[in-house]
């Protein structure tokens, strides 16, 4: 019934596009156990070294809290509401993507996944490709079709920004300067 | 019509270049963007949906209103519904000393402006911060918005930087990265300190009790998120039936209001969330909503101003209008701004605060070409311009005119008259600079032609119509810019439609349109040219009733049945007429269009689209396709070829300081085609671009279309004949 764009053929690549016009950054990795080994060296990089982790079936499925801590990185999972406007990073899973817009759908009724996607200056969002889906419409019909609709449901798509001052866009005035994206190939259920 | 105070703010207002700059600036960027972030999606069909969904809810208020407290409260959060503003202060208040509330973050609500809320707050001994960052800026140094959707829009950088240093008590260099990163620091600790967060919504979702608020910058998030007691402020017209009909809007609001596919953000809340207490505890906090009333339904209540009700307020009416784009939005007077505003004003605030700014509308329409809501601002806005006349009555000078105006035999004999008296002033050229009489304010700061010698009426008769087999017959309607200004476009109409095969006719007894009247709000006299007209064109006997001018189109196709509506004498007389009348390019177009041909002399034209004819009738296509179908002429397209000249009527006598402007980045980009013509459709257009382009000393002729038709292809004809 909504009215939307053009379909794109790829998910993934319609996604990631869209993201990245919006400064958001993104990128793809097949396992659960690829995230780690992707995030380490971006977080070298980038010189990060200390993060907030709210444990989801993806990051329990890849280890990631043991391969962060064995590559030196401090990883802080309780206590959020005190270590997080401290970390410089916060790492959370979301659940869907939109991706004719480049938007992460977040289920937030988790207050320390919340704050840790709210405060720390850069925020990775992992989810599952398999969950990436065309348009806002199927978006709102899958939230629509839950049990209840979440307590907090929010739409992710790239940093904060604003252009209050002169209509010049500045990155990450109240949340994350930067916003990554990182989908897994890989299907991980709870449980498993 | 403007007081003395208000013409000062806009004097300032014109004087401010900063504001000019950022205005500017914002408004070349905003329309192409907006344009291409639609790519690819059909945004009549949003529209239509958007206007659905609010027009639905508006109309099912009480239910979209029980609908919404029933699955809000089965969700745990308390809603409170709020008659007036002071109602919603006052349990606000109540609650925040109920909990022992020192400090308080709010992300952005224009409802809390409306009803400054922050002062009640601040009255009970309360900390309230904006964290909205033009928000908090305008918080810092006093000021109110001067936009809807950015607030800080008229300030600098150098300004921000002095206020924040006042503030800090530390020097803060304009540079705006650092400046966003101060006002980060200090607001994230307000943040983490705050007990309540206070939220507007963009959205109430009926059907869940959903509340959604869509933000770039995170701080509806934080507010969401942080304090343990959460207030949403709502107006009662944020309804919204079904959760998936928030799809509609979350596809028009982002795009229309910056341009922008999504905004950065979406927050969607349904009943309380968890949040830790100041103990370190997890708990669900309180959730409040506020739906407040204050003078919504009276709005709703009221006929010609129930769509306002399918606003989803993109404030993208501020950002196409030509007299926003110049003053900013301070004139205005309070908070709400813009076109929208001023309808907002007068039923948010007090009617009387209306008065001034509704007069800053140009009537252009270009406002109601984008809103995703399907609002007609400009109809609305004239509507309280007619009941600001009706109650309070027109001041005499522009009584007495249109008066004169009014009444055919008088008007026509004081035209005849000014024809022979502006004699001395015309020294032999085709503009005048001064003008006797009531139409003196007209030459300010351009030049106006000389009215004919001999006005199109008397010429009529000499005109031959040799038509070799007659299909019909067509009345012609002049208006007076054709009939006294330039009878030689009625020529060009004639020469057409015998080419057609139609026989013109010209009733005697038509005068003024009565669109001044219409314009200026006095509704009697713009009724008694409605019916002196229809007397005259006698439209039941004629195919159609053409007119080389789309604002006298406009009034005989729209304004007609809509002022004698109701009156049996004349209701049926008026609906023919509107049916039949078109304006010349659209008649010329439904006929079949001219066949190639033309003198094939190369000139170089560029055109110019009237605002009634593009936004009241759709035709933009037809004049271009008659041009370009003329042996010789090369069509280019100017910038922004279908924004107003400025001319709007009397617009241009009482606001001769926007009207100004507004022309002159007409001219601009005319010149910049290099076209040797404008080609326009609309004999006022006309005026004022070739009165613009005589101050600027341009050899570039205006000419309407119907005048080019003849000039190329019938000259080419009598070379034929001879």
């Amino acid at each position: 019934m909504l009215n939307q764009g053009e379909r794109p053929k790829n998910l993934y690549e319609g996604f990631r596009e869209k993201l990245t016009a919006m400064a958001g950054e993104c990128s793809r990795v097949r396992r659960a156990e690829d995230i780690a080994a992707f995030l380490i060296p971006f977080f070298r990089e980038n010189k990060i070294r200390t993060v907030g982790l709210a444990e989801s079936p993806l990051t329990r499925a890849g280890g990631l809290r043991e391969r962060l801590q064995g590559a030196g990185i401090k990883v802080t999972t309780d206590n959020i509401r005190q270590a997080a406007p401290g970390v410089e990073a916060g790492i959370t899973q979301l659940k869907w993507g939109i991706a004719e817009l480049g938007t992460l759908v977040q289920i937030g009724t988790n207050v320390d996944q919340r704050l840790l996607s709210m405060l720390p200056p850069l925020h990775v969002a992992l989810a599952q490709t398999s969950e990436l889906v065309p348009t806002v419409a199927e978006a709102l019909r899958l939230i629509h079709s839950l049990p209840e609709i979440p307590g907090f449901v929010g739409f992710i798509t790239g940093p904060s920004r604003t252009a209050d001052i002169e209509r010049v866009l500045t990155i990450g005035v109240h949340g994350p300067g930067r916003f990554l994206a990182l989908l897994v190939d890989e299907d991980v259920r709870e449980g498993e | 019509m403007a007081d003395q105070e208000f013409k000062g703010k806009i004097e300032q207002a014109l004087d401010n270049s900063t504001l000019r700059g950022a205005l500017g600036r914002f408004g070349e960027f905003y329309e192409k963007a907006r344009e291409q972030v639609y790519e690819g999606y059909d945004f009549q069909a949003l529209r239509d949906q958007v206007a659905e969904v609010k027009s639905y809810a508006a109309s099912h208020l009480d239910e979209m209103l029980d609908q919404f407290e029933r699955a809000a409260t089965a969700r745990g959060a308390k809603v409170f519904r709020a008659e007036t503003g002071e109602d919603a202060n006052r349990y606000i208040s109540e609650l925040a000393l109920k909990h022992k509330v020192k400090s308080i973050v709010k992300s952005k609500s224009m409802a809390s402006e409306e009803i400054h809320l922050n002062d009640a707050l601040a009255a009970k001994g309360m900390d309230v911060q904006e964290t909205d960052l033009g928000e908090w800026i305008l918080q810092l140094c006093h000021q109110t918005p001067s936009h809807m959707v950015m607030p800080a829009l008229h300030m600098t950088k150098e300004q921000v930087a002095d206020v924040f240093t006042d503030h800090l008590g530390r020097i803060n260099d304009p540079d705006i990265a650092s400046l966003v990163k101060t006002a980060r620091s200090e607001l994230r600790s307000k943040f983490l300190e705050a007990d309540m967060g206070i939220s507007g919504a963009n959205m109430a979702i009926a059907e869940t009790g959903t509340l959604m608020v869509v933000t770039n910058e995170g701080n509806a998030r934080l507010t969401a998120t942080l304090p343990r007691i959460h207030v949403f402020l709502v107006g009662v017209e944020k309804m919204v039936p079904k959760f998936e009909d928030a799809g509609c809007i979350l596809q028009t609001l982002p795009r229309n209001a910056t341009a922008q596919a999504i905004t950065s953000y979406v927050t969607m809340v349904t009943g309380p969330t968890p949040v830790y207490m100041p103990d370190g505890s997890v708990r669900d906090k309180e959730l409040h909503i506020v739906l407040m009333d204050n003078g919504r339904r009276k709005m709703y209540a009221d006929d010609k101003f129930k769509k306002t009700f399918q606003c989803i307020r993109c404030a993208s009416c501020l950002n196409v209008c030509p007299a926003y784009q110049l003053v900013g939005g301070h004139v205005y007077g309070h908070i709400y701004t813009g076109g929208i505003g001023t309808i907002l004003t007068a039923f948010l605030n007090e009617e009387k605060f209306a008065e001034n700014p509704q007069n800053l509308c140009l009537q252009c329409g270009k406002c109601a070409e984008i809103c995703p809501g399907r609002l007609d601002i400009p109809e609305m806005i004239l509507e309280l311009r007619t009941r600001f006349a009706q109650k309070k009555g027109l001041p005499f000078t522009q009584k007495f005119a249109l008066d004169i105006v009014a009444n055919r035999r008088l008007f026509h004999s004081l035209l005849r008259v000014a024809s022979l008296a502006q004699k001395p002033l015309t020294k032999g050229q085709p503009v005048i600079r001064h003008l006797p009489m009531f139409l003196s304010g007209l030459t300010e700061k351009r030049s106006l032609p000389a009215i004919a010698p001999v006005p199109f009426r008397d010429i009529f008769k000499s005109i031959p119509q040799n038509i070799k087999d007659v299909k019909g017959t067509a009345a012609f309607y002049a208006g007076c810019l054709v009939d006294f200004v330039y009878p030689k476009i009625g020529e060009g109409v004639i020469a057409a439609l015998n080419d057609k095969g139609y026989k013109v006719v010209f009733p005697e007894g038509q005068s003024c349109c009565g669109a001044p009247a219409v314009y200026m709000g006095d509704k009697p006299n713009a009724k008694k040219s409605a019916m002196l007209n229809i007397e005259a064109l006698k439209a039941e006997g004629v195919d159609y009733v053409v007119s080389a001018c789309p604002t006298c189109t406009h009034a005989l196709k729209d304004s007609y049945p809509a002022l004698l509506s109701g009156d049996p004498a004349w209701e049926e007389r008026a609906a023919v007429l509107s049916r039949k009348a078109l304006d010349f390019s659209k008649l010329l177009a439904d006929l079949g269009g001219l066949p190639e041909g033309g003198d094939g002399l190369p000139l170089k034209v560029t055109y110019h689209d009237s605002c009634h004819l593009k936004r009241k009738m759709g035709v933009y296509r037809e004049p271009r396709a008659h041009l370009s179908r003329t042996a010789g002429i090369e069509l280019v397209e100017m910038y922004e070829s279908d924004h107003c000249c400025g001319f709007a009527g009397s617009y241009s006598i009482k606001f001769p300081e926007i009207s100004a402007p507004i022309l002159e980045k007409k001219i601009k980009n005319i010149e910049a085609t290099g076209a040797d013509v404008v080609a326009v459709d609309c004999p006022g257009c006309l005026m004022q671009i070739s009165g613009g382009l005589d101050q600027a000393r341009s050899p570039i002729k205006v000419k309407h279309t119907a005048e080019i038709l003849l000039e190329k292809r019938h000259r080419q004809k009598n070379q034929k004949l001879s």
